[in-house]
């Protein structure tokens, strides 16, 4: 695919950084061919992604994983891609049909459309033409990937909706209101970028970070996009629209075949852009990492597209750790999380990166002396805020701790634990619940959570 | 528009493999009809019947609502100011600070009156 | 206050930002004439901190005293701006602030003036929990445990006031506004407020609600209207400043389909928060259902705010186009005046008919808006001052006749009251007469000052309608005043509370200013048409 003699011409003439300008003069079938090239990276990763989630989490179990289908069990999701269809296409009787045949058909478009805008590397050349390694770029390419990330959030819901089914409906909401509250701590998280690259456009982004990625000089943005990246994708521990343990499945419920495998391939592929979405605005996107970004050849030709699925597929694996390793939360600490830490903690992250970017700027105005002691203060009373949760939530959780008595509540004597749990020597628990006040365990069971 | 033109290129890609799966998911898979089988699912017991009108929704949920639109458009407002930061100098950097501030004081507002609790 | 250094030292800040390469030159923001509002809203801002902070039993003191203190600083500060010979220097109109946005000119500071005073009479009755009009728990269905636990408690939702200072804030940005998009935020900011305290009443409660829901309905439509408006407009001018469209207006004659479907429904919107027939529909029921100190409010400030936005747009932005929106608006006044009058004889209840007359004295003061000239100005701006004060003490009397449910509207109810409690009942009459416009009230005077301007005008066939308009009115204020003093009192009729500080204050500050500028309106004329002197600042 390579050209030879252009790689040489390339690696003798570095810093092909592309622009706007190169995306408006775009041949036509070049276009199509990097279409159908995106096209078929998300379809690869996402079944690469089944068979590799499910063999991870395997040996993190301490089991071996599907292994049967082709070497390694590397045949697994195909043989899974190709059951779905062979399977049963049921509609409920009590199902709005337009409605929900369309649902996961939104998800699914939405899902593909929000990787256009990732860059995968700097100016190639693709059968003797100069282009760059990215299907399009806009002035506003992040707000792409926003959009299509609250448009995707229509099919969850109208599919919830549609199910005519209870559960189905409980996990779209959810699902509706968890993907909002996150979105407004990622939207938040995207402004520092902004700050410091000037531009909306990813390519631009991507060459902003020339001189050190924005992971070191904005961690705390970073960070928060690591929680809402996982929220907005309705992954474990943040999977709540689809608990199974409260909801069956969610918002999907109600759906198979190949309905239900364009959810899957919808939530897979989100995993993929956001992933992607971390790497361009925080992780450098295609540019080497250190030691090998002394090697002049790095971040020229084909190479960066390496670099850059690496770093996706480092975070992917990330996703796949956490499912492996932490329990889902409750819906209220979701919900807390968001609201409570996220927003506010981005909000005067945002401030504080404006004042210093000020400072370094040199704007000549005693405003910024003002400016910069209102977020000191705004600092110190996020502190003390913190402060004072933790305090309040220690003197929550010390009654329970400090007496080990077990969660009944005998007549006078209120129950101690903070969330609501029957007395366990209910009738209809035939016995197995604990005899009052005979050990402590079930208290430490019940609080802990 | 030009630009644009990848994009909506992209999307027929995905919309065509979306809705030609779906239609193959309906041709090829078998037809037994079920009486059960096309109920709702709720575990086995008969399903909820559905509520008049819909149903109401837990005020919740629309209380978050608002709240995202509120803090949606301070985003809306702080993308363009974040990409014009260095030509808006110092104005830009006082005012956005003033109208995160009147935000921030709407979010203690909710906060403090239990908008935020979810139980 | 007006500090002469402080806006410099702003300028200067502003300018500095023009030492990036291509910068965007920032406005300068004039914080010493934007003063008054600021403080506003500034005060309505720590209103809502001091509800999320302060501990409920400090949080009414507390907001009372942050949202009268608030109103007084802005009062001081607009005083002081208008006699400051700084903005007015050299016989200057005034200056427009922030680029352009906010006007700051005497007619404005006046209304901005008036709406203060105004306000805070109202927030003295808001602020009267003796017979707190406001319910409890505004959450709870009408009728819930819920609200009777919230009654029993004697709890108050104290966001009214910051709620009405964010409301008086708008109501003074409105007037101020020198372009179109200001102007509808203002509008908003106005609006929504108002919206929510109207569905606050404690007693009746779905009849409040209903009124909530039709305002905020109507008013949503108004809003849009408007916004139609200002879309059309900019697509005539290509801006959105009215001295901008003014300039257009005047050169280019080819467009000027946009530029009347612009003015007609910019003038909708305007008209709509006037309540001028045919667009008071709402005007009866948001009366009626509101709680009665914020139906004092919108009746005083809202009225104030909207007339000096309409006068605003219709004298700096198609003052040129006077042969084109006159008729129009000609026969809205004349509307207006004479729907107002008829449909009010047939009301029973006191709120409503106050509601009418109100539709009424919006003709009143469209026939001096119609006058196009200073003394047009002039004269609605003293009649404005007239109405408002006459209608806030009079609908402070309402809140004083009470029936063991709650006030006591029902016109029946007050049949004989004149000899039940002559001082309350003659103080009633007393603002009625205002209202039908008798000699030694303020409403003869205004009347007198818009008619003369509007003759001045050759508009005397819009006068010979006001006049007997004017006579209509005033049968059904007359008939109230019989009903009250000459006909028997109703057995187990309504209490008669005394007034306590706050609705006293109201009464009498409403009382005394009906009277002076009946006797001697003299020097809020000459103020009046000081104000007037110089139109607004295009």
């Amino acid at each position: 695919m390579t050209d030879q003699g252009m790689l040489q011409h390339l690696l003798a003439a570095p810093g092909t950084e592309p622009t706007l300008a190169s995306f408006n003069t775009e041949i036509w079938w070049m276009v199509l061919l990097k279409a159908g090239m995106v096209f078929a990276f998300l379809l690869l990763t996402t079944i690469f992604m089944i068979w590799f989630e499910r063999r991870v989490i395997g040996r993190m179990q301490n089991r071996p994983g599907p292994n049967r289908a082709g070497p390694f069990g590397l045949l697994q999701p195909v043989a899974d891609a190709l059951k779905l269809p062979l399977k049963e296409d049921i509609i409920p009787r009590s199902a709005d049909k337009l409605i929900f045949v369309i649902a996961p058909v939104i998800s699914a478009t939405m899902a593909f459309i929000g990787f256009s805008v990732i860059p995968w590397g700097p100016e190639v050349s693709i059968f003797h033409h100069q282009t760059p390694l990215q299907l399009a770029d806009l002035p506003v390419a992040v707000l792409v990937i926003l959009a299509m990330s609250s448009i995707g959030v229509y099919g969850l819901v109208l599919a919830g909706w549609a199910s005519g089914s209870p559960y189905s409906l409980l996990g779209a909401l959810r699902s509706a209101a968890q993907v909002i509250s996150y979105e407004i701590a990622m939207g938040l998280a995207f402004v520092a970028v902004f700050l410091y690259a000037g531009s909306l456009s990813t390519s631009a982004i991507v060459a902003a970070q020339n001189n050190g990625w924005f992971f070191w000089e904005l961690p705390v943005s970073f960070v928060i996009y690591l929680f809402t990246m996982v929220g907005e994708t309705n992954r474990l521990p943040f999977d709540l629209p689809e608990g199974e343990g409260e909801l069956v499945a969610g918002y999907h419920t109600e759906y198979s075949s190949m309905k239900f495998a364009m959810f899957y391939l919808a939530e897979y592929i989100n995993m993929t852009t956001v992933a992607a979405l971390a790497t361009t605005l925080f992780l450098g996107g295609w540019r080497a990492p250190w030691p090998i970004s002394l090697w002049s050849g790095a971040n020229t030709g084909w190479w960066p597209l390496l670099w850059f699925l690496i770093k996706v597929f480092i975070l992917l694996f990330g996703y796949v750790w956490l499912r492996g390793t932490l329990p889902r939360v409750r819906y209220d600490q979701l919900m807390a999380l968001g609201w409570k830490v996220l927003i506010p903690v981005s909000i005067v992250w945002i401030l504080f990166i404006a004042v210093i970017r000020a400072w370094k700027l040199n704007f000549n105005s005693t405003a910024i002396y003002a400016v910069a002691g209102l977020v000191f203060v705004l600092l110190i009373i996020m502190v003390m805020a913190w402060d004072e949760a933790a305090q309040q939530r220690a003197a929550r959780n010390a009654p329970t701790e400090a007496s080990p008595q077990p969660a009944v509540a005998g007549p006078g004597q209120p129950a101690a634990p903070a969330f609501p749990v029957p007395p366990l020597d209910l009738p209809h628990y035939h016995g197995t619940g604990v005899e009052p006040g005979n050990s402590a365990t079930p208290a430490r069971e019940v609080t802990g959570a | 528009m030009r630009l644009y033109l990848p994009i909506f290129i992209l999307a027929l890609l995905g919309f065509g493999f979306a809705s030609f799966s779906v239609f193959m998911g309906t041709r090829l898979g078998p037809k037994r009809w079920n009486r059960a089988k096309l109920e709702s699912y709720e575990s086995g017991i008969e399903p909820t019947p559905h509520p008049p009108g819909g149903g109401r929704i837990p005020v919740k949920y629309y209380v978050t609502a608002m709240l995202f639109i509120v803090f949606d458009i301070e985003i809306i407002f702080l993308y363009p100011w974040a990409v014009t930061f260095n030509k808006l100098g110092a104005f830009g950097l006082v005012e956005m600070v003033t109208f995160v501030i009147t935000v921030l004081v709407a979010y203690a507002y909710v906060w403090r009156r239990g908008g935020l609790e979810w139980d | 206050m007006t500090g002469t250094a402080a806006p410099a030292a702003l300028a200067a800040h502003a300018t500095l930002a023009a030492s990036a390469p291509g910068a965007i030159s920032a406005p300068p923001i004039e914080y010493s004439q934007l003063g008054p509002m600021l403080v506003v809203f500034g005060a309505a801002i720590v209103g809502v901190l001091v509800e999320a902070f302060a501990p409920r039993p400090a949080r009414r003191g507390t907001q009372l005293a942050l949202s009268l203190g608030g109103l007084a600083a802005a009062f001081v500060w607009t005083v002081v701006i208008a006699a400051s010979r700084q903005v007015f220097a050299n016989g200057s109109p005034g200056h427009t602030a922030i680029g352009g946005a906010v006007g700051v000119d005497r007619p404005t500071l006046f209304i901005q003036g008036t709406i203060v005073v105004l306000a805070f009479i109202s927030v003295l009755l808001i602020g009267d929990t003796r017979f707190s009009p406001f319910v409890a728990q505004a959450a709870a269905p009408p009728g819930a445990t819920a609200e009777q636990e919230g009654l029993a408690a004697g709890a108050m939702h104290t966001e009214i006031f910051p709620l009405t200072l964010f409301a008086v804030g708008g109501m003074m940005l409105f007037p101020a506004a020198n372009d179109l998009l200001t102007m509808f935020v203002a509008l908003e900011v106005l609006s929504l407020p108002l919206y929510l305290l109207c569905g606050l009443a404690r007693r009746r409660r779905l009849l409040s609600h209903e009124a909530a829901m039709k305002y905020f309905l109507l008013g949503a439509f108004s809003s849009a209207f408007f916004l139609f408006g200002i879309a059309m407009l900019y697509g005539f001018s290509g801006s959105v400043s009215l001295a901008a469209i003014a300039s257009t207006a005047a050169s280019n004659t080819s467009n000027s389909t946009l530029l009347f479907a612009g003015i007609a429904l910019t003038g909708l919107g305007l008209l709509f928060k006037i309540g001028a027939v045919p667009f008071h529909s709402w005007k009866p029921d948001v009366y009626q259902g509101a709680p009665t100190p914020v139906t004092a409010l919108m009746a005083s400030c809202t009225v104030v705010s909207a007339f000096g936005a309409l006068l605003r747009v219709f004298y700096v932005a198609f003052g040129n186009l006077t042969w084109d929106w006159r008729p129009a608006l000609w026969v809205i006044a004349v509307l207006t005046m004479v729907v107002g009058a008829v449909i009010a004889i047939t009301q029973t209840d006191v709120k409503r008919l106050l509601a009418y007359s109100s539709i009424a004295h919006a003709g009143f003061v469209l026939t001096g808006v119609l006058a196009v000239s200073t003394a047009g100005l002039s004269s609605a701006l003293f009649y404005l001052v007239a109405y408002g004060f006459t209608t806030v003490g009079a609908f402070a009397v309402i809140t004083l006749v009470r029936d063991p449910g709650g006030e006591a509207d029902h016109l029946s109810r007050w049949a004989g009251l004149g000899r039940r409690s002559p001082v309350v009942a003659g103080i009633f009459a007393f603002f009625l007469l205002a209202f039908a416009g008798i000699p030694l009230t303020s409403g003869f005077t205004g009347k007198f000052a818009v008619f003369q301007a509007a003759i001045a005008s050759g508009e005397t066939a819009l006068v010979i309608v006001g006049v007997l308009s004017s006579a209509i009115a005033a049968f059904f204020y007359v008939r109230v005043i019989v009903l009250m003093f000459f006909s028997d009192p109703v057995p187990d009729g309504p209490e008669v509370v005394l007034p306590n500080v706050f609705s006293g204050t109201a009464v009498g500050v409403g009382a005394a200013v009906t009277l002076l500028l009946g006797i001697a309106p003299q020097p809020v004329l000459s103020l009046a048409s000081h104000a007037a002197n110089q139109l607004f600042v295009g």
